[in-house]
This record gives structure tokens, C-alpha cells and sequence, in this order.
């Protein structure tokens, strides 16, 4: 049993659909309105059908209050890493602090290579983020003189100036799932951010996975909690009836979550689905009854 | 005009809402443009500023120097990959319109005065003054209170194409007209095929409107010129690249003139869709394409090998009079009694005289009809060729059939039958569509007893959004007088190539043939088939219909966009091609219209 004792985030997963931009606000709107934490848009530049994500996150942020957005995650090849430093931390700023930083190492490589980037393999791809984020940490870090020196295979910069610094910490949280990467999240990352669905065996991976983390983590010298648990969860429905997992009425979502959220440590769960019905119970049924739960667990 | 705008002064770490402020402020005090500065290396990010700002407001320009691509990458640069900012720039014109502004402004200095702005603004130059707060903003708009205006802003000036008269817009179609910088530009830009980036779209709706768009179009001589109805055209550019469009689409109204005669009036922007629901109350229908999408002007004027084809001849052959504007704007009506020789071109080489703006239509009494898909698979394509021609041309004419199939996978082709049968008997339906059995294993099959409008109304309405056809569509098409077991060995050994990725064959004989060559333009009344062929690379397809070609007497332009010569030759027979070009000479002799098959004026074949 683990249980790494952070708050609970509620948010949702919204596709950047480009004939749908409008329904994509309106979902964030509700979000912010309902009171969910975080709302978050997955990157594919070479997705002809879906918006350039960055540019989306903006145009959103600008029309939202108090809700953060997230890159779920972002596409590393396709966006340098000294250039994401900066927009990175000029959207917090802008933001008033909105803004974490959902990372990933890139998949789909014929796509990514046809808009310009060079192929990795896997392995590569994983050292490649791993550089990105020392090169991102430094260009934050204003608090230290001098200008940024990174040396690296895939990405390096030298003699760079630092800044401009996010509002806010802004949380890495990385989209991972085989061993180098969770073991790259655990060293370095912030949070880890991965798909319900891709998960081997589902809820029931999270203990081997996040071992993983946490031995990672000790191993860099790091607590364990430094690295929140998040959960995008693509299918689940409400119903009166249903016996499922996230198939049942709100009250028993909630059970569910906050058992995830209690053995496993999970602290974030972001809902896909573009619904605005089921966005609404989420944030207004379902947030408040986990909540409760952990918290009187928590005692 | 003189347009004034501010540059946003970020050098004191101003907050997102203060930003957002200024910007709005800027819009309201009508300002022209909003500049975000090129950032200092460890300043905002411009891009994710000007979103910012752009979200924020509703109509302003908002300026951001490109930043500048560098191949390769440097592996620490702070730059954006070209391709996805680029997407960017599309994702933004998407989300608050086109009003991304690169370049075209002056700074002026934030204490700079009236004069100072004005000499600054001399030569039509946008100014920029720094500010930092909303009162700034109230000083900078208080400098030139009196300026001239422009109807359309800084950005969509910005966007305009070289060599076009943009502020010479005939009056007439000054409202209507749309420009790559207008919201609208999206919905006009592309056709049903092909991708496009027009300079202009004219968008005429009488014909007195037309003939003012081809006034303009004739002081723009060296630009592309393309004619759009519904824009489903292949052979025709009713899309290009910098050029003009006339679009007809919005002459679309479809009525009964003479219920005794069974004629009815069409606007070239109808689709046969709309033809077939309008007529379809008095048990009618008239023969047209496959394709309920497609238009009345571009099809009427090229051929019209369809479904009733066999049955009631081609399109064209219902064709009783034309009205059209000339490239020198004159407005005619062509019919057999008036300007008959400009009658027997239209309907062939119509796109080559003018721009149709009304046809009169002799429909057809048609009650219902059986419609068919069938899918078949066949290891043996050459075989199931030969079998659907054995069984297509051995049909009476009320039996119509068409056949696509792409390159087999796996050995195993699958060939797609549709066809009408003109009769109301279900069991001649399904006499006549036993014949095609032995094409091959039968996988799937729909028959209903239907109308032909019901068939014609499968075609989705094309929304307020246009069309989103992306590239070029590589087409190529022959008439084929007989089906051959060599033909069939051939275009077998072109589809197991797998570069034949589409290819068809449409039915012709029957009332076709029953009108003689000379009548209509369209000289090619007697193949069997029409065969058509598309690809993805213009040489690729040369090489794959070469073979095949041997076989064929002469094309349907509508299909083919070979860019090589012989083409026009190919699609008009010698007799027929002398007979147009003298045509041209007389009432196109400079070449105006020249986006489909242009004929050249009075050379001889
Ligand atoms: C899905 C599909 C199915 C098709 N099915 C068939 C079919 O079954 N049978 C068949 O014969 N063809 C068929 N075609 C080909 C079609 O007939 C031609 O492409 C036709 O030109 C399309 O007409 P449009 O008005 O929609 O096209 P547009 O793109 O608007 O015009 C195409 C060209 O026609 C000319 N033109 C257009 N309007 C006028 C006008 N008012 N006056 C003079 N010239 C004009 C211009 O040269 C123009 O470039 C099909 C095409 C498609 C895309």
C-alpha cells in the first residue's frame, strides 16, 4: 500500500480537434466553471485533424481563470526543448501560474519525421528527453548566475541566457510507461502521466510500475513523493446500473478513485471523452465524494 | 490610408490580464494592429504572446515577425520546427481568424507626435507606437484621429497576391468577393479534388455580374483564371495558386419552365442533387453523373456519362439551350435556332467559350428505378473484367453499370459493381443484374427499388465550410470502343502493379450512341466504356496508362489532368478539334478561359 499523500487533482483530457475549437473552449469553460484542476490536450503536430496544441493551450488559458492547462503530453522531437523552456514559462506567467508541464519522448516517428525531425530509436528517445529536461530546469533557473550550459548528444545549449522563470514551480510530469522511461520519471520528473489503457494490466500494473518510480527516485537521491501519480482515463461511463470499473453511478467512481488514489498512490485523474454532461458529474459528483473519502482515510 | 497601431512594451514583466488589457483597449480605441516584439532571448515567447493577445480581442491585427527557419536545427536553438509553426499559423488563423500580421510596420518612438507618426506613415507604412498602459494607448490613438480607413485590415491586406487589382473590385462583386485574408477565405479556397490559394474568388450572382467579373478577369490576363460552378472539377483548375476565380456556385436555382415539355431551367451553381430533389415531385429525372455532389456547369458542359446513360443518353444530349456570357462580356443564348455553332460547342468544350450562367433542360419521364452495389472479390481481375463487359454490353439499355476496383492486395481484388436498372419489375432487376453473377465472388450486395433522386441525394451537402480537397488529383481517362481480352490482360497486369490506385469503367452504348458524332462537340458516341484512372504521380501514371491507352480511342477531359501534350488532341478528334479552334478564334481569339483542355485559337489540327 502506498499512498503518496498529495492532494487529489481532478481534470479533463480534451481532443484539440480543429473542426471542433469551439466545443474544446467550451469543455475547458465548463471545467474551469465546475471547479476542476486541470485541464489537458494531447500533442500530435502531425495530426492533420487536431489544432497545433501549444496554440490551442493559449487561446484556452486567455479565456479560462483559474483552471490549469496541461499538455497530455507533449511531443519533445517536434518541440526543442530550449524553445519549450520559454513558452513554457511564458505561458505560467501569462497565466498567473496555470500552467504544468506534461511531457513525452515522442512516438509515431515516420509522422514526426516527415514535419522535420530526425528518428530515434526508443532508447534514444528516452536519453534525448532526459537531456531536454536538464536544458529546460537550467533555462528556469534564474536563481543561479551565469548563463545555461548543457552539454549533450541530442540537445545542448551553451552560453544560453536563463529565463525568463515560470510564475510558478511548473511541474514535469511525463507520460511514461516502459522501464528507462519511468525510470528517467522517477530521477527527474515531477509527476508521471500515463494512460489507463496502456497499462499492461490496468489499475493492476501500478504497483510494479510505480516501484519502478520509487526506485528510481531513491536511487537519485530523491523522496519518493516527489513525484505525483496521475491517471488519464479514457473509458468510463456513468451508469445506474454497472458493475465496472468507472461503470456505475458517481458515488461509486468516487470509491474507486479514492481506493486508487489510497493503494496506489494515484493523485490525479483526468477524464477523456469530450462530454460535457459527464465533465460536469465528474466535477461536481465525483471530485468532491473522492476527496472526502481520501481525506477521512488520510486521518 | 494610414494605419496605427501600438507595440506592446514588455520590458516591465507586464502581467497576462494587464496585457489582455492594453490589447483590448487598443481594439476599442480603433487601433489598427497590435505588434508583439521580437522577444529578448530570455523575454516572453512572442508566438505564445500574440495568441495571448489575440485571444483576448476580437477583430484587430496582431503583429509578430517571423521567426526565422534555420535547416538543420541547431540542437540548443530556441526556434520552432518550420513545419510546426507553420501549423501553428494555421491553428491560430483557425482559432481567432486571419489576422496574423508578419511584417509592413515602422516604430515610431513611444513620445513621437502627430507629425513626426504622419511622416513616419507617408508611404503607406503601418506605424507602431510603444506603450505600456491603457493610457498610452488613448495618447496613440489621439495622434491621427482623422486618418483614412480601410475596409479590411492590416492582416488581410497583408495577405493579398501580387499582380491583382484588389481596390478595382467592380462595384458589383466588391461585397461578395473574397480575398485570402477574409474569414470566409477558408470555406472558397479549396474544390471537392484538389487544394488551392486563389489571389481573388469573385463570386458573381446574375449574369450582368459575370460579365463585370470578366472584365476584371481580362485586365488580369497573365494571372490563372479559373471557373467555378460546384467545384467537383478534375481536368478543370476551378481552383489555383495566386490566380482568379469567377464562382457561379451561389446561380444555383433549379425551376419547371414548361411542364407539357418536361423543361426545366437550371443555374450553373446547382448540383444534380438539388436538380434531381427539384424535379423529382412531377416523376422525373435527368441523366447526369454519378455523383450527386456535382455540378451542373461543369458537367453540362462536358459530357455527362452517368447512371441513366444507356437509358437517356448523356447529360448533354438533354441540353436545349444555353445562356452564356463571352470573354468579352457579351451575354448570349445558344440553342439549335440561335448561335448553333456556339450550341454544338458548348456541349463538349463548353469551358472553353464562356461562363454559363442558365441551361435549359429536357428531363426524362423516369419512375422508379433499381439501384445496385454489389461487391465482388476475384482472384482472376483479368477474367472478372472480361465478364462484367460480356454482361454490360449484352444488357438491354435500361441497364446501366459501372466498375471500380484499386490494385488487388493479397492476390484477391475487390471489384465494386453500381448500376440503375430503369424499371419498376423486381424481377427484371433481377434478371438484368443476374448478367453480372459471373464477375466474380459475390461478398456483399444491396438492391432497393428507389428513385433516381433518392440515389443522387446519398452525396453529402457541402456545409458552409466549402470543400477540403488537399494536393492535386492525378487522373487519367480514354474511351475504350470494345472491352478485349487484351485490354483486360493489361489493365490486370496495371492493377497488380499497385500504382493504378482507382480504376474504373463506365458504361456507354445504348442512347449514347443513338446521337450522331457531329452533333455535339463531344464527338465519341460509340466506345462501349469509359475508362478512368487516378494515381498519385503524374510520370508514375504516364508509365501505368500507356499500355492501356493503346487500346483506347480518345478521352472524357472530364477525368483526365495529364499536364503533358496530345491531351486536347485526345479529347477532341481532328474534324471536331478544327471546328472548335476556329470557334475559339471567334469568340475567345485571346484565350481567356483556358483552365480546362484550352483549346489554342484557330491552329490546325
Ligand atoms: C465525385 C465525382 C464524381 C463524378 N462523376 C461523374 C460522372 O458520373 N459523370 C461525368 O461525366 N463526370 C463525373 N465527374 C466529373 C465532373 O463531371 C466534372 O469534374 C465536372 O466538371 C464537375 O463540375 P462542377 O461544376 O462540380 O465542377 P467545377 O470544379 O466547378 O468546374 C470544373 C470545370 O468546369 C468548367 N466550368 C464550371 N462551371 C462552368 C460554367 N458555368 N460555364 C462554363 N464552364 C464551367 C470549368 O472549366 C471548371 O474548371 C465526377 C467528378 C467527381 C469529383
Amino acid at each position: 500500500m502506498t499512498d503518496y499523500g498529495h492532494d487529489l487533482l481532478f481534470g479533463s483530457f480534451i481532443t484539440p480537434s480543429a473542426a471542433g475549437a469551439q466545443q474544446a473552449l467550451q469543455l475547458a469553460q465548463l471545467a474551469d466553471a465546475e471547479g476542476l484542476d486541470l485541464v489537458s490536450f494531447q500533442d500530435h503536430p502531425y495530426q492533420p485533424a487536431f489544432l497545433d496544441t501549444w496554440t490551442l493551450m493559449t487561446w484556452v488559458a486567455a479565456q479560462t481563470s483559474r483552471v490549469r492547462i496541461v499538455p497530455n503530453v507533449i511531443n519533445l522531437p517536434l518541440r526543442p526543448p530550449a524553445l519549450l523552456a520559454r513558452q513554457a514559462a511564458s505561458l505560467d506567467l501569462l497565466s498567473g501560474g496555470r500552467f504544468e508541464l506534461g511531457l513525452g519522448s515522442g512516438a509515431f516517428w515516420d509522422a514526426i519525421e516527415s514535419m522535420g525531425a530526425r528518428r530515434l530509436t526508443a532508447g534514444q528517445a528516452v536519453a534525448a528527453l532526459s537531456e531536454g529536461i536538464d536544458i529546460i530546469r537550467e533555462l528556469w533557473d534564474t536563481g543561479t548566475r551565469g548563463v545555461a550550459r548543457v552539454p549533450g548528444e541530442y540537445y545542448s545549449v551553451d552560453g544560453a541566457k536563463r529565463g525568463p522563470a515560470p510564475a510558478h514551480p511548473v511541474g514535469i510530469w511525463i507520460g511514461a510507461y516502459k522501464p528507462k522511461m519511468l525510470a528517467l520519471t522517477g530521477a527527474k520528473g515531477d509527476g508521471w502521466l500515463p494512460s489507463l489503457d496502456y497499462l499492461p494490466e490496468g489499475v493492476d500494473s501500478l504497483p510494479t510500475l510505480n516501484a519502478h518510480i520509487d526506485a528510481a527516485a531513491q536511487e537519485a537521491g530523491r523522496p519518493v513523493t516527489a513525484v505525483r501519480r496521475l491517471l488519464n482515463l479514457m473509458r468510463a461511463e456513468f451508469s445506474t446500473n454497472g458493475t465496472g470499473f468507472l461503470d456505475g453511478p458517481p458515488q461509486m467512481w468516487a470509491e474507486q478513485l479514492a481506493d486508487v488514489a489510497l493503494l496506489h498512490g494515484v493523485s490525479g485523474f483526468i477524464l477523456g471523452g469530450d462530454d460535457p454532461v459527464k465533465t460536469q458529474r465528474f466535477a461536481a459528483e465525483v471530485a468532491p465524494a473522492a476527496r472526502e473519502i481520501v481525506a477521512a482515510e488520510r486521518m | 490610408m494610414t494605419d496605427l497601431g501600438i507595440v506592446l512594451d514588455l520590458s516591465g514583466s507586464p502581467s497576462g490580464p494587464t496585457i489582455a488589457e492594453i490589447a483590448r483597449a487598443t481594439e476599442r480605441a480603433g487601433l489598427d494592429v497590435i505588434v508583439v516584439p521580437t522577444p529578448a532571448e530570455d523575454g516572453l515567447d512572442g508566438w505564445t504572446v500574440a495568441t495571448w493577445v489575440a485571444a483576448a480581442t476580437a477583430r484587430i491585427a496582431v503583429g509578430l515577425s517571423r521567426t526565422r527557419p534555420v535547416m538543420p536545427q541547431p540542437t540548443g536553438a530556441a526556434i520552432p520546427i518550420p513545419a510546426v509553426a507553420e501549423k501553428a499559423r494555421e491553428s491560430l488563423d483557425l482559432l481567432v481568424g486571419p489576422r496574423l500580421l508578419e511584417k509592413g510596420w515602422t516604430e515610431a518612438p513611444a513620445d513621437a507626435g502627430p507629425d513626426q507618426v504622419r511622416a513616419l506613415a507617408k508611404d503607406g507604412h503601418t506605424v507602431v507606437v510603444p506603450v505600456t498602459s491603457v493610457a498610452d494607448v488613448e495618447r496613440v490613438a489621439g495622434l491621427l484621429p482623422d486618418r483614412p480607413r480601410s475596409t479590411r485590415g492590416a492582416a488581410a491586406r497583408a495577405r493579398r497576391r501580387p499582380g491583382i487589382d484588389y481596390d478595382n473590385v467592380p462595384a458589383s462583386l466588391a461585397d461578395t468577393a473574397v480575398e485570402p485574408g477574409d474569414p470566409r477565405y477558408r470555406s472558397v479556397r479549396s474544390t471537392y479534388m484538389r487544394g488551392g490559394s486563389p489571389g481573388l474568388v469573385l463570386r458573381p450572382r446574375t449574369a450582368d455580374q459575370v460579365a463585370d467579373a470578366l472584365a476584371f478577369a481580362r485586365e488580369h490576363r497573365d494571372l490563372p483564371l479559373g471557373i467555378r460552378s460546384a467545384g467537383h472539377g478534375l481536368s478543370g483548375r476551378s481552383t489555383n495558386d495566386g490566380g482568379l476565380i469567377i464562382d457561379v456556385g451561389g446561380i444555383d436555382s433549379v425551376e419547371v419552365l414548361d411542364v407539357e415539355r418536361r423543361l426545366v431551367r437550371a443555374g450553373p451553381g446547382a448540383t444534380w442533387k438539388q436538380v434531381a430533389t427539384a424535379i423529382a415531385p412531377h416523376g422525373w429525372a435527368i441523366s447526369s453523373g454519378d455523383h450527386g455532389g456535382v455540378g451542373v456547369g461543369g458537367l453540362a458542359t462536358a459530357g455527362g456519362i452517368g447512371l441513366l446513360g444507356r437509358a437517356h443518353g448523356l447529360t448533354i444530349d438533354h441540353v436545349r439551350a444555353v445562356e452564356m456570357v463571352l470573354a468579352d462580356g457579351t451575354q448570349v443564348r445558344a440553342s439549335a435556332e440561335e448561335n448553333s455553332d456556339l450550341f454544338w460547342a458548348v456541349r463538349g468544350a463548353g469551358a472553353n467559350f464562356g461562363i454559363a450562367t442558365a441551361f435549359e433542360l429536357e428531363v426524362d419521364e423516369v419512375a422508379e428505378v433499381g439501384w445496385a452495389q454489389l461487391t465482388f472479390v476475384s482472384e482472376d481481375v483479368e477474367a472478372s473484367l472480361l465478364a462484367y463487359a460480356r454482361a454490360q454490353t449484352q444488357s438491354p439499355r435500361d441497364t446501366t453499370v459501372f466498375l471500380v476496383t484499386g490494385s488487388p492486395q493479397r492476390g484477391q481484388s475487390v471489384i465494386q459493381l453500381y448500376g440503375m436498372v430503369e424499371s419498376a419489375d423486381p424481377d427484371t432487376i433481377i434478371e438484368r443484374l443476374n448478367a453480372f453473377v459471373p464477375v466474380g465472388q459475390l461478398a456483399q450486395q444491396q438492391v432497393v427499388l428507389t428513385t433516381y433522386a433518392s440515389v443522387m441525394s446519398t452525396a453529402a451537402d457541402v456545409g458552409p465550410d466549402g470543400h477540403h480537397g488537399a494536393g492535386e488529383p492525378v487522373g487519367r481517362s480514354g474511351f475504350l470502343p470494345e472491352l478485349t481480352p487484351e485490354f483486360a490482360r493489361d489493365a490486370a497486369a496495371a492493377l497488380r502493379g499497385g500504382r493504378l490506385r482507382w480504376f474504373q469503367l463506365r458504361a456507354m452504348g445504348g442512347a449514347i450512341a443513338d446521337v450522331a458524332p457531329q452533333e455535339t462537340a463531344f464527338s465519341h458516341r460509340d466506345p462501349d466504356f469509359q475508362v478512368t484512372g487516378l494515381g498519385a504521380f503524374h510520370a508514375e501514371m504516364d508509365e501505368v496508362w500507356q499500355p492501356l491507352e493503346a487500346h483506347m480511342e480518345g478521352l472524357y477531359l472530364s477525368f483526365d489532368t495529364a499536364p503533358g501534350p496530345g491531351r486536347v488532341e485526345r479529347a477532341f478528334p481532328p474534324p471536331v478539334l478544327d471546328r472548335l479552334r476556329d470557334l475559339k478564334s471567334r469568340y475567345d481569339a485571346d484565350g481567356l478561359f483556358r483552365d480546362n483542355f484550352p483549346l489554342a485559337p484557330g491552329a490546325r489540327a
